[in-house]
């Protein structure tokens, strides 16, 4: 397999995270724009798509040539040459062509992945699709005899007409075949401000008809400037809704006629244009279209590391007001200073939410490359697969996405291929022949959790063991738990197939993935039965956001409980301890102190407790009274997640308060450390 | 840890230690340390530093190092982000003044020294990062 060359001078190292930030938009300009191909559009719109996704995979094809990826470039360029073809008119934008557009783009965008990580390159990073791809190009190859040109109809220079590209005389040829008159709009505008004032006058157009080329023009001898011939397609152009500022509209003319082309010609035009099939909408919903609505800002790492550094500062400042704050309360009995002080704490607050909200992405642009996937490998495998989705409207940080892209899509991968049976194994078991491949996100406290659930056959134990033991991972004669089997699959190198697919079983992926998801300070669990399916679980800390608490204190220190576990709060005179059991609202419950949960010396006893519970379980299965010494109100913090080296049980992250560092507690962990000191107390007993 | 370069040379947990300046982020004052409730092994508890938690390495907690003898006054901030309390700094070391030596294999700061630098007749004990945050992670497993 051919090493990428490195260029002197480059290091693909953490100082590339400008370029692969770049690659990254990319894709999701080019996964976006496919979307908006799915969905019925006006010609216009459907042309400036594929338009913008030749630009888009141009782009793709130079990067990588620059960093030295040449297979990668040559994919690239096989990508562009296809939506090259679709542009020119011969090839129609269906949803068959769609979804292997989308296979190769994600194709190309797993690779990245791959570059990124330092593997080496593919001899063709399109090989599952080559297929596909050989017979579009055979499907898109001009009839003997040449394609038919009618840009002589056009009325202009002809040195104008020798210039134009074979896009634009494809183009033109296949408007003025479908009816459409190709206008042409002179412009002169300022050296100074012209290529914003041809971003204006391309905007405005567009919402014409197709705006089909920018040719130069001669400037008048009375003016200064560059002058433009902006040409386009449209049935009706109006002069008064054009941006034009003074002096600066040469004129319009009507540079070619559809009336005038031949009947017997437009009758031979083989290839409609390309949303022909599609009913069109009306201009005005195809502009609120998602990839029209959204206004993409890309940002260099160096720009989005100065958003953070501020993010910090303001944090910093925030943390600095709050031991003023304290200090000043302390020292004086002067409310105003306090008050000013409280005031700018919290505006400091609302800039840091703001801030954090400007990080977050949702979810869903992770399913949404996904699901393309998922069918290409439908239709490779045969296998039809059900996909669902659940808690896309999640939120969670850019960077944290852009890191889980790889692994989910391998983890959706071996899914598909080795864990999703055959439609007529399938049948044969009694099941249904469409296999279901589920995949939901979920928060719970201050971690967010992804499930990827499927109904396949589930992982080969047996197997498994009999690797591990060949690996040397497992000794012959040990009785491995289900557990430890299924982690031993994410140990690097670690494969039961004997021949690897096109796809997956090679191997490599899963102790990517346990890598990855581990430097974000998570962890996967995997879990299958057999013949019913697998369960493989992310989980991971949010390094930052805002938490609703309930702020308590205990052994002289505060601690904060997310608000979304908390069942009840109650305080009263009756004093309570760890292993009593408590009423509340007529129900018994299990009491254990704060203090015994994280193993700090034990109160002699408690007035106050809070019932915790499990978060989002519909009906609450688990409940606890937690006793702490005092309930102090409620407040938003600024959580920051621990790092790794001090991750502590129960604890989620901290919040650096008036008092001190705040702890917040992860409920969910504090219901198993309750639940394990009352075991240990029964113990005893 | 490096054999290259040059070496902090520090008092830490009353025993002479030499830090490679290559695994070093900075030296900053020691910052108050906030406790961690029910902390890890070999984790004293966290700093706030540069807007982040840092967490501070316990000494006392690690095999071969006693109870400081005094309050630190320094933290050195290694890479992988952990502080390490120091109670005095002595001096800068540079290559060719040093010998190394492996560390005896009964010698039980094996587990996060990665060997002994000889230098001004004194014999310190090289504070390899990668050991240490191995062994910090052990502590973590064991639990």
């Amino acid at each position: 397999m051919p090493m990428p060359q490195e260029p002197e001078g480059f290091h693909l190292d953490q100082s590339f995270d400008d370029v692969w930030a770049e690659f990254e938009d990319l894709f999701v300009q080019a996964r976006q724009t496919l979307a908006t191909l799915k969905e019925p559009q006006p010609a216009h719109v459907v042309q400036a798509s594929v338009n913008a996704l030749f630009r888009t995979t141009h782009t793709l094809k130079g990067m990588a040539g620059m960093l030295g990826f040449p297979s990668f470039s040559k994919a690239a360029h096989r990508m562009e040459d296809i939506f090259d073809l679709m542009r020119k008119g011969r090839l129609r934008s269906t949803d068959s062509l769609v979804e292997t557009l989308e296979a190769g783009i994600l194709a190309l965008e797993s690779g990245v992945g791959g570059l990124r990580r330092g593997r080496s390159e593919p001899e063709d990073y399109l090989q599952p699709l080559r297929r596909q791809l050989g017979e579009l190009e055979a499907l898109a190859r001009p009839a003997e005899g040449g394609a038919q040109d009618l840009t002589s109809m056009l009325d202009l220079p002809p040195d104008t007409l020798k210039a134009l590209s074979e896009y634009e005389h494809t183009r033109v040829t296949s408007l003025l075949l479908s009816g459409m008159p190709i206008h042409g709009v002179r412009i002169c505008l300022d050296f100074a401000t012209f290529d914003e004032r041809l971003r204006v006058y391309g905007e405005a157009l567009g919402s014409f008809g197709e705006l089909i080329s920018t040719l130069p023009w001669d400037v008048p001898e009375d003016r200064e400037g560059l002058a433009f011939l902006l040409m386009i397609a449209c049935s009706d152009l109006e002069p008064s809704r054009l941006p034009a500022l003074e002096g600066e509209l040469l004129g319009l003319a009507l540079l070619a006629d559809p009336a005038r082309v031949p009947a017997s010609l437009r009758a031979e035009e083989a290839v409609p244009p390309p949303s022909e099939e599609k009913e069109p909408v009306p201009v005005a919903s195809a502009a609120a279209s998602p990839a029209q609505e959204v206004e993409i800002l890309r940002l260099p790492a160096q720009r989005v590391e100065a958003l953070e550094a501020r993010l910090m500062a303001v944090g910093q400042l925030r943390d600095a007001a709050s031991q003023l704050l304290n200090r000043t309360r302390r020292a004086s009995d002067d409310d105003r200073p306090m008050a000013l002080m409280g005031q700018m704490e919290d505006g400091l607050l609302d800039v840091q939410k703001s801030l954090l909200q400007m990080r977050m992405v949702k979810v869903e642009s992770l399913f949404s490359r996904i699901e393309p996937m998922v069918k290409g490998l439908s239709r490779d495998t045969g296998k039809p697969v059900k996909l669902t989705f659940q808690g896309g409207d999640l939120e969670l940080e850019r960077s944290i996405l852009g890191r889980l892209t790889e692994p989910f899509l391998h983890l959706v991968r071996n899914a598909v291929d080795h864990g999703l049976e055959p439609p007529s194994e399938r049948a044969a078991l009694g099941k249904s022949e469409t296999g279901s491949l589920r995949i939901s996100a979920s928060q719970r406290g201050r971690n967010l959790r992804f499930d990827i659930r499927d109904d396949g056959r589930g992982f080969h134990l047996e197997r498994i063991q009999a690797r591990g033991i060949e690996l040397g991972l497992l000794k012959a004669g040990d009785n491995p738990t289900p557990e430890r089997l299924h982690r031993l699959t994410l140990e690097p190198g670690f494969s039961t197939q004997d021949k690897p697919t096109q796809l997956s079983g090679r191997g490599v992926g899963m102790d990517v993935v346990r890598a990855e998801i581990e430097a974000l300070g998570g962890e996967v669990h995997l879990s299958s039965e057999v013949r019913r399916g697998s369960l493989i679980r992310l989980s991971f800390p949010l390094s930052r956001a805002v938490v609703s608490c309930l702020k308590v204190r205990c052994a002289g220190q505060p601690f904060g409980i997310p608000l979304g576990s908390v069942v009840r709060v109650q305080a009263g005179r009756q004093v309570c301890r760890g292993g009593d059991q408590v009423r509340v609202l007529g129900e018994s419950l299990p009491l254990e102190s704060l203090q015994a949960c994280l193993g700090l010396p034990e109160p002699d006893g408690q007035r106050a407790f809070v019932v915790l519970g499990q978060q989002g379980a519909a009906a609450r299965s688990v409940e606890v009274a937690l006793g702490v010494d005092e309930i102090v109100g409620r407040g938003e913090v600024l959580l920051r997640s621990l790092p790794e080296l001090a991750h502590t049980a129960g604890i989620m992250g901290g919040s650096v308060q008036e008092e001190g560092i705040l702890w917040v507690l992860d409920p969910d962990a504090m219901l198993g450390l309750a639940m394990d000191s009352l075991m240990r107390r029964v113990a005893r007993v | 840890m490096s054999e290259q370069g040059s070496w902090l040379h520090v008092r830490a947990s009353g025993m002479d230690l030499a830090l490679s300046t290559l695994d070093l982020r900075e030296v900053v004052g020691m910052e108050t340390v906030s406790p961690l409730p029910g902390r890890p092994q070999g984790i004293q508890g966290v700093v706030v530093f540069q807007g982040e938690f840092l967490p501070v390495l316990a000494w006392v907690d690690l095999p071969g190092c006693a109870v400081p003898t005094a309050p630190p006054m320094a933290m050195a901030v290694l890479r992988p982000r952990l502080a390490i309390p120091i109670e005095r700094m002595i001096g800068v070391i540079d290559a060719p003044a040093a010998t190394f030596r492996d560390i005896d294999e009964d010698d039980p700061a094996t587990g996060w020294a990665g060997g002994l630098l000889h230098a001004g007749g004194l014999d310190l004990r090289l504070l390899d990062p990668d050991r240490l945050i191995a062994l910090l992670r052990r502590f973590r497993g064991d639990r």
